[in-house]
């Protein structure tokens, strides 16, 4: 295929930018808008630049027509509405598709780059992590560069010209964004709210079955981050607790629906712990807080009867709330004969061996304090394995899992024990939630990652109410104390082992962590609290609308200002040099004394001519000005130049010029 | 400088430019989006910069002559400017217009100067006294327009349409030995003399000149030129303007020839001679008469 010819190129150019602009604002919605889409955009943007090459004929207006109805009709079709971001975005692509195989104008270019901004804005609305960030910069530096383009039109400003201008003017409007950003007041609600956009289900669910979480301890997706306010408490109490699992079929635990019981008032012991929970969006609807919370944190969520919070809306948003917690509890109410058999339950006719178990055990601890203890015993002392690939259970999960396999995973303990607690007579329920965390110390936060993921007991001791049990620690005990990967170096996938092993990327990884939680905590969390936060900080403690205009109306006028006078004073010749600049004070100096250089006179026959009428300037002025014209006019170049420069402006700074002659002779005869 | 103001207004896409931000801004407000708000902030400011940029694209740059070029009534005449950028920054597309007329554009490169010629439309003999020239910019971003009145004033004449159908008036007498320039193969070569303001470079003697010598003009004898005397009183037949058409039909048409001709107007009289010069001052003549002296002309106004 011949290439176009240089100046076929040019007159190609700003037609190019606008749809590399326009091409690069669809791609960065491209999870967002449908194949179809995708491939209109490339098909419409392929026809235009080969109509510009002369390949392919122009598409006739009535075609366009056609296609317009025919591809609004499919985003119709495709999303049963035209409104809302999805849809919106699909039709902006569309249509601007449409229109980019009409562009021959400047007027047609500015509207295609138009729909570019908005495309790139349309991103920003609902994904603002910060690694796309450096897209969107390069999407905004491509949008000017083309308008600017577009804007000269003809055969096109190059790259270099257009690009340098574009970065440069976007440097210089920087800070009118900053000003703004920090103090146009933010409303406290939106008008009307952006839709729930779909987020694949992450993290816990209400269910547990052999191997479910060990799934999710192969993902090493942050889960949620807590920020404590003081005291931390030690690993080994780390347990964040989710939903509490409550059905058993004999193979699969079960939040369940339907049934509750009252809940049990707590004596907390202990010290309290402050802390900040930042959830990452898992659309599920739980919230995780340090075992046990003290109170739902937030109007949002629900404390509910197993001291589990859960939200009435899924997470779809990074979600922060603040709580306070005890990582121990009593309770001296007796349990409820509904809440009782409740927690006793399991399913008649499965696992029948751990019945017998518990009857055995049972039969020599009648308390069931000793109970407990003889259960943690049996799992002491029975050669089991902690794993994480351990065999697959058959149907009756805890009967094959104690008497067979003998190998497992948190899951299976928690289920194992809880099961053979309940066996025995003893009210037990399985908490999953995460254990431990990683800490940044770069940030200054605990990062709780999928495969933090984990499962408990609790046991319900008449006296002292529900008692927390972790069975996997009674097996492994070096598993609270060291992350999963110290234990089980195959939990996870190959690149998060590498980043755990190699101290340096760990550390790096933790970095990039830090920097999305500050900027998911001060930028993309910014709101009208903060702006009177940053006043206060600023010594302003109105707080109210008007010190925000206040310091938006003087960061708009200063910045004005500033940017007038920077932007205009590179119009005008290029300002004399220093040495020039020293020459010119000099000279009026010397006018100030009363002996002005003429507009055509050199340096030296301003010396002489200084000699001649003014001899009393004559020692300090014939040196400067000769000196001044070695410097100007003679070999001196190069940083001998600008050092001896910098003296001269000393020396012309410092002399003081006497403003009139000292009284000569003749003066002195006339007054005699 | 010979302008004062710069006058600065968004384009029709500046104006598209700003509803773009409106929507954004009201949607980022919304739903408390900083990143999207950020983004409309930033592209208000760089609309702002682009209005300082604008009104810099034009701002400095120095008009260093205006020359109005003459032109028969109803071709156009040419207003040939020399626009000067004593800044080191290139300007880009500065349009210069008078009303009506379709504007011609120029880049001027940084430190550079640039020439730009103005067509100006004319319909009837006379003076257009053009006082003013608008000089407009879109550029960079094409956002905003900003533009300025240059005060020049300049005076464009346009001479009588050269239409007649008379022909030449007979010849008076023929100087034998006149001076001539140029010339066929046949004339005699006289000699060197000083360059004149209107001489044709082709006379010049460039070879003289390479070798160090002032600018000088290669004059020939010619051996017969004709001598013609146009007198605007022996054209009685005809009203005034028509008799000024024919007037210039001859003027341009003895100049094509290379004869001497002598102008007569009332009032007005022009000795034998020829050249650019003398042919230009013919047809002034003839373009003004009867007219009152500058200001009360036909005037182009802002």
């Amino acid at each position: 295929m011949p290439l176009p010819s240089h100046a076929e190129r040019d007159r190609l150019r700003p037609l190019l930018w606008a749809t590399a602009a326009f091409a690069a604002g669809a791609l960065l919605n491209v999870d967002r808008i449908p194949l179809w889409a995708t491939a209109v955009l490339i098909a419409c943007a392929a026809w235009r630049l080969s109509v510009a090459a002369h390949k392919l004929p122009a598409l006739p207006k009535f075609a366009q027509l056609i296609l317009t109805f025919v591809l609004v009709a499919c985003v119709v079709a495709t999303f049963h509405t035209l409104n809302g971001l999805p849809a919106g975005t699909v039709l902006l692509v569309v249509m601007g598709s449409i229109k980019l195989l009409e562009t021959s104008t400047r007027r047609d270019r500015f509207i295609v780059i138009g729909a570019a901004f908005f495309l790139l804005f349309a991103a920003c609305l609902d994904r603002q992590t910060l690694a796309r960030l450096p897209l969107y910069l390069g999407e905004a530096g491509l949008c000017c560069t083309a308008l600017i383009v577009s804007a000269y039109g003809g055969e096109g400003l190059s790259f270099r010209f257009a690009g340098k201008l574009a970065a440069r003017s976007l440097l210089l409007a920087l800070p009118l964004a900053i000003v703004f950003f920090l103090f146009f007041p933010r409303l406290p609600g939106g008008f009307w709210a952006l839709p729930a956009r779909d987020a694949a289900v992450t993290g816990l669910g209400d269910s547990m079955s052999p191997g479910s979480i060990s799934e999710l301890t192969a993902s090493y997706e942050p889960a949620f981050r807590v920020r404590f306010a003081g005291a931390i408490p030690p690993p080994q109490e780390r347990y964040w607790r989710g939903p509490v699992l409550h059905d058993f079929d004999g193979y699969t635990w079960r939040h369940g629906a339907g049934q509750a019981y009252q809940q049990a008032a707590l004596h907390y012991l202990g010290e309290p712990f402050r802390y900040s929970v930042t959830l990452v969006p898992s659309a599920n609807r739980w919230w995780f807080a340090l075992d046990t919370v003290v109170g739902s944190p937030d109007k949002r969520v629900f404390f509910s009867y197993d001291y589990d919070l859960v939200a009435r809306e899924p997470v779809t948003q990074p979600t922060t709330y603040d709580a306070l917690s005890y990582t121990h509890t009593e309770s001296s109410e007796p349990l409820s004969n509904a809440a009782r058999r409740m927690e006793s339950a399991l399913p008649p006719e499965r696992n029948p061996r751990t019945r017998e178990l518990a009857a055995r055990l049972r039969a020599q601890a009648p308390a069931d304090r000793d109970f407990v203890r003889a259960a943690i015993e049996f799992l002491r002392s029975g050669g089991f394995q902690y794993s994480l690939t351990p065999p697959k259970l058959d149907f009756d999960s805890v009967d094959d899992f104690l008497f067979r396999t003998r190998e497992g995973f948190c899951g299976h303990y928690a289920s194992a024990f809880v099961a053979l607690m309940r066996a025995g007579g003893v009210p037990a329920r399985v908490v999953t939630g995460y254990q431990g965390g990683e800490w940044n110390p770069i940030g200054g936060y605990f990062l709780i990652r999928q495969s933090d993921a984990h499962a408990w007991a609790e046991v319900w001791i008449d006296g002292r109410g529900w008692q927390r049990i972790d069975p996997t620690a009674i097996v492994a005990p070096e598993r609270l104390r060291r992350g999963i990967l110290d234990i089980l170096p195959d939990a996870v996938s190959g690149g998060a082992r590498l980043l755990y092993s190699t101290p340096f990327l760990a550390r790096l990884m933790q970095g990039w962590d830090a920097l999305n939680t500050a900027w998911n905590e001060r930028i993309v969390k910014f709101d009208v609290n903060t702006q009177f936060g940053i006043l206060e900080h600023l010594g302003v403690h109105s707080g109210d609308w008007t010190a925000l205009i206040a310091a938006l109306g003087t960061g708009l006028v200063g910045w004005l200002g500033w940017i007038a006078w920077h932007i205009g004073r590179s119009a005008g010749p290029r300002p004399a040099d220093r040495l020039a600049r020293a020459y010119a004070r000099l000279c009026r100096k010397l006018a100030h004394a009363g002996i002005a250089r003429d507009a055509d006179e050199g340096p030296l026959a301003y010396a002489a001519r200084i000699g001649r009428s003014r001899p009393d300037l004559m020692a300090r002025a014939q040196p400067l000005l000769a000196r001044y014209a070695q410097l100007r006019y003679g070999p001196v170049s190069g940083q001998v130049a600008a050092i001896a420069t910098a003296a001269f402006e000393r020396m012309v700074l410092r002399w003081h010029v006497a403003r009139r002659p000292p009284r000569v002779q003749s003066r002195q005869d006339k007054s005699v | 400088m010979h302008y004062r103001r710069i006058y600065i207004l968004p384009t029709r896409a500046g104006w598209g430019f700003a509803c773009l931000l409106f929507c954004m801004f009201v949607a980022g407000l919304n739903y408390s989006n900083s990143t999207a708000l950020f983004l409309t902030f930033w592209l208000v400011g760089f609309a702002l910069v682009g209005l300082h940029l604008c009104h810099r694209n034009l701002l400095g740059i120095a008009l260093q002559g205006a020359t109005a070029v003459p032109a028969f009534a109803g071709d156009a005449g040419r207003l040939e400017l020399t626009l000067e950028n004593p800044a080191p920054l290139m300007r880009l597309r500065i349009e210069a217009d008078l009303p009506g007329v379709a504007p011609s554009v120029t880049d001027i490169a940084a430190r550079g100067a640039a020439r730009l010629s103005v067509a100006v439309p004319t319909t009837v003999r006379g003076r257009i006294l053009i006082d003013g020239l608008r000089l407009t910019t879109a550029l960079p971003f094409g956002l905003f327009r900003a533009w300025t009145w240059v005060y020049l004033p300049v005076e464009l004449v346009v001479y009588p349409r050269a239409r007649g159908s008379l022909p030449l008036p007979t010849v008076a007498g023929v100087a034998r030995g006149a001076r001539m320039r140029g010339g066929s193969g046949g004339d005699e070569w006289l000699g060197l003399r000083a360059f004149r303001d209107g001489d044709s470079p082709r006379q010049v003697a460039w070879k003289a000149y390479a070798r160090g010598a002032p600018l000088l003009v290669k004059e020939y004898c010619a051996a017969a030129a004709p001598e013609r005397y146009f007198d605007f009183e022996r054209l009685p037949n005809l009203d005034t303007e028509r008799r000024l058409e024919q007037l210039a039909a001859w003027i341009v048409d003895a100049e094509n020839r290379g004869e001497r001709y002598a102008l007569t107007l009332p009032g007005a009289r022009l000795a034998l001679d020829r050249g650019t010069q003398h042919r230009h001052r013919c047809l002034r003549a003839l373009a003004l008469h009867g007219l009152a002296p500058a200001r009360h002309a036909t005037a182009v106004t802002r």
